[in-house]
């Protein structure tokens, strides 16, 4: 009933929404429940101590983590959906990805949500709509490289009563809107608005178009004092047009106006550090090098640490020799003036997609009885990376080892690569024959007989791709980079406990391999590909589902995408991609349609940051239907494999909560996925509840009216995006 | 008003009405829900559309772009209503122009898809209607 009423207001509220062309607010309009008051000013500091939840990972350090307690081993179970959030109407389409962490302030939560990544302020008790914005975008948000409702938003309070929801639009504008009634703030930029495009740059520092321009971004702006921090994502790097494409950057902007404060170049221009790292002034040629995902800040130190990923293009280098400063670095900057104070580079001239994809952690933690502050960073490679965070020198060494060079015509290659130590690998990436699937002795054979097919260094990081050949070989074995380890959902860190808990996926093995792309396509010679198979144009996930990009059967609001660098269109045809594909018993990387490696296909992993050392693993989610339904598996005991992905999670004072990233059907539960619950101590799975699609955002907790809330997005397959709350029953129910 | 007409009109051009609407017990893919002169059409749409990313054999590529045959396809969609399939393909295929192909050649996709996953062929094609489709259910097996 109450579900109802809030679906009504909600039509009611798009539409209107429509009809004004600009943000909504009706908070008050009918009756805005008691609990939604404005914050309270003075004393009141937003804070996961207090029960909010007010920055993407809960703080700007990069934690996840909530010291709340009322939610425990011993109740999970009992968890019920205290309320639900379906998205579909907040845009054209309904979205199936939806990788949003609310932010909950005094009882209102606020997050972002559908295909045209509106805002919504919800109550955080009853999840009743309080306001909905949306800024429609047309032609620019259809360009956008990254579209999607993206992962969140960030709030500032000036704490006298001017608050604010700071968010970036698809097309990459950062607006703040007032947290009470979701309206414009005026004083910001201009009416609210701050055009991000403007300042930014491809080639030799030439601005790029502000409609048409590559520039967008998932990641949530990151709110530290009176400071906005911003990064910067590209199109995916795998099949691009140029590499003289639109630079990597971070800005910070002032919170209250809007104003740019400082800006760092990721790619350093002449007379900035690093510079000389791209040969034959190949800086001027090469864009990308964005900062995509979250960034971290020490607030006390004043040190903001900004993840880099990887310049154009990600599997070839050739036209970018060096080593590419600061890509795929991580880079330490002052909070006041952005400038340098450190870096690390953890891939030379990169060439394996390693973008650094998680937000740092922020630890101060004693090791050999001496505290230490130190930031620590999960990446695809499944090391956990950890260094003073003032000085930027690691905790435990990382040592420069040679790699296999490799011979695709026109390539540079880095002679060595940064290994940290083994006791801080916490997935697996490398692939050995101990690796590869044996839940029968044919099927391991098989696997062996499968990898005769490829380049494969058995126990070797960093293999570079190579020309594959469906007549010959078809590529580079690796795992642990592209889809590897950890991706954008990130770890969390514990600080009562000095621990770091991270999910990895652990079967993410692919072919590297190169070739020429279709002629007419590109600048750059090789590209993702096979040689003999037909070329295929790789795009960003949502890419083609902004609200405003036109579809078949329904009005076009706008023109379709700019056709830059489209592909040719598909020949007819049947050859290709019989190497590196799935394949049901037919090859590639899989074997029957199992994964050429043998379990576990992902683990959640606990670090001691003390030690550092890895102090438990277990393996994430059920055991997939198609491993455990499979003809010739019948009657064998499988213990549970986990599933292949990267998903995020929370830590409360207890226990560390993640869901499940795939849709099952068991004995114990009808068609859907599982929010599960580890004991912090021993990695002991303590409770699940069901959910009706799996994980599709890291999820959080908060408190209100004395209950506690852990909400997670759920979305995937056939399932639409939506928001559910769980909370304990009320007493006597 | 017109809208409703013509799609009326389609739907008993096709001969839908008789077949769906119909008061019936729930269906599954097993029942003879597709023809194989509709699976035909929807080769030509896969091989020109979703050939791609999915591959000839249907075994899909190793960075995302599914199997849409084989174990681990039946266990993505097993229990599934039909229609929230092809709402799904709609919203989001093919990945670089999502909703662009109409309603019956996505209907026609699918029906391609049972084909080669074996699931029989029957006397009637498969409608396009959402609603209707969510009548029959995927299942893994009979």
């Amino acid at each position: 009933m109450k579900r109802a009423t809030s679906r009504s207001a909600f039509v009611f509220l798009v539409f209107a929404a429509a009809v004004a062309s600009a943000a909504l607010g009706v908070s008050g309009q009918s009756g805005a429940p008691a609990r939604a008051t404005a914050p309270v000013h003075g004393t009141f500091v937003a804070s996961t101590k207090n029960g909010d939840w007010p920055s993407y990972t809960g703080d700007t350090r990069g934690t996840r983590y909530s010291p709340l307690d009322q939610i425990t081993a011993e109740n999970f179970n009992d968890l019920e959906v205290a309320w639900r959030f379906k998205t579909d109407s907040l845009g054209t389409r309904a979205e199936y990805k939806l990788e949003g962490t609310p932010l909950v302030i005094k009882g209102v939560l606020y997050t972002t949500a559908g295909t045209r990544r509106s805002v919504i302020a919800l109550d955080a008790v009853t999840g009743e709509l309080l306001w909905v914005h949306r800024y429609p975008e047309g032609a620019r948000g259809a360009n956008a490289p990254r579209q999607l409702s993206g992962r969140g938003l960030a709030y500032w309070t000036d704490g006298r009563g001017d608050d604010r929801i700071i968010y970036f639009t698809p097309g990459y504008r950062m607006i703040a809107l007032d947290a009470k009634t979701g309206q414009p703030v005026k004083s910001f930029g201009k009416d609210g608005v701050v055009d991000l495009k403007v300042g930014v740059v491809f080639g030799n520092n030439q601005q790029i178009d502000l409609e048409t321009g590559e520039i967008g971004i998932h990641s949530t702006p990151v709110v530290v004092k009176n400071v906005v921090l911003v990064g910067s994502s590209m199109k995916e790097g795998m099949t691009v047009t140029t590499h003289n494409n639109t630079k990597g950057l971070a800005r910070a902007f002032d919170a209250r106006t809007g104003k740019l404060l400082w800006t760092f170049n990721t790619i350093p221009r002449p007379g900035e550090f690093g510079n000389e790292t791209w040969l034959d002034n190949s800086w001027a040629i090469n864009g990308n090098a964005g900062v995509w995902t979250q960034m971290s800040v020490d607030e006390e130190l004043g040190l903001v640490y900004l993840p880099v990923e990887t310049p154009t293009s990600d599997f070839y280098g050739g036209k970018r020799p060096g080593n590419n400063l600061f890509g795929e670095s991580l880079v330490c900057v002052d909070l006041a003036t952005g400038k340098r104070k450190w870096h690390f580079q953890f891939v030379h001239h990169p060439l394996w997609n390693d973008d650094m994809s998680s937000a740092p952690l922020i630890a101060d933690v004693t090791i050999d009885g001496k505290p230490r502050k130190v930031v620590a960073v999960p990446s695809k490679q499944a090391w956990l990376w950890v260094f003073d965070r003032v000085t930027g020198e690691p905790i435990w060494p990382i040592v420069e080892k040679p790699v296999p060079k490799g011979d695709v015509p026109g390539e540079w290659y880095s002679p060595t690569q940064p290994h940290p130590p083994d006791a801080l690998m916490y997935g697996r990436n490398t692939v050995t024959k101990d690796d590869l699937i044996d839940f029968t002795p044919e099927l391991h054979a098989q696997a062996l007989k499968q990898l005769e097919r490829y380049r494969w260094n058995p126990g070797v990081v960093y293999t570079p791709p190579m020309v594959g050949n469906v007549s010959g070989l078809l590529g580079a074995i690796n795992i642990g980079h592209i889809n590897g380890g950890t991706n954008w959902p990130g770890g969390g860190y514990d600080p009562e406990t000095r621990t770091v808990f991270v999910h990895a996926n652990t079967s993410s093995v692919t072919s590297g391999s190169v070739a020429p792309p279709p002629p007419g396509f590109s600048d750059i010679p090789y590209q993702d590909g096979v040689v003999g198979e037909q070329f295929r144009l790789r795009q960003a996930a949502g890419t083609g589902t902004y609200a405003d990009v036109p579809q078949r059967g329904r009005g076009a609001a706008v023109p379709a995408p700019a056709g830059r660098g489209a592909p040719p269109a598909a020949e007819a045809g049947r050859g290709g991609q019989q190497g590196r594909g799935g394949g049901e018993g037919g090859g590639g990387l899989t074997v029957q349609g199992l994964s050429i490696l043998k379990p576990p296909y992902s683990v959640l992993a606990a670090i001691d940051l003390d030690k550092g050392a890895v102090k438990w693993r277990t393996p994430h989610g059920e055991t997939p239907d198609a491993v455990r339904n499979h003809a010739l598996l019948k009657g064998k005991d499988i213990p549970r494999t986990g599933q292949p992905a990267s998903v995020g999670l929370v830590i409360t004072k207890t226990l560390v909560v993640l869901g499940e990233s795939q849709f099952t059907t068991t004995d114990t539960h009808p068609r859907g996925a599982m929010l599960r619950a580890y004991d912090k101590a021993t990695g002991k799975e303590v409770g699940a509840v069901f959910m009706p699609a799996p994980q599709s955002a890291s999820p959080m907790t908060y408190m209100a009216n004395g209950k506690q809330y852990i909400v997670v997005a759920v979305s995937g397959g056939p399932y639409s995006g939506e928001y559910i709350a769980f909370a304990l029953p009320n007493e006597g129910q | 008003m017109n809208k409703a007409v013509i799609l009326l009109g389609g739907v008993l051009a096709a001969g839908v009405l008789n077949t769906g609407l119909r008061a019936q017990p729930p269906r599954t893919i097993w029942d003879g829900v597709y023809t194989e002169a509709q699976a035909k059409r929807g080769e030509a749409v896969y091989f020109n559309t979703c050939v791609r990313c999915h591959g000839p054999q249907l075994m899909g590529g190793n960075d995302g772009a599914g199997p849409l045959i084989g174990p681990t396809f039946n266990g993505n969609w097993n229990g599934v209503p039909l229609g929230q399939m092809v709402d799904r393909m709609r919203a989001t295929m093919p990945q670089d122009k999502p909703s662009t192909l109409t309603r019956q050649q996505t209907a026609d996709v699918l029906t391609y898809i049972l084909s080669v996953n074996k699931v029989p062929a029957g006397k009637t094609e498969l409608p396009r209607q959402v609603d209707i489709l969510n009548t029959i259910t995927f299942k893994a097996s009979k």
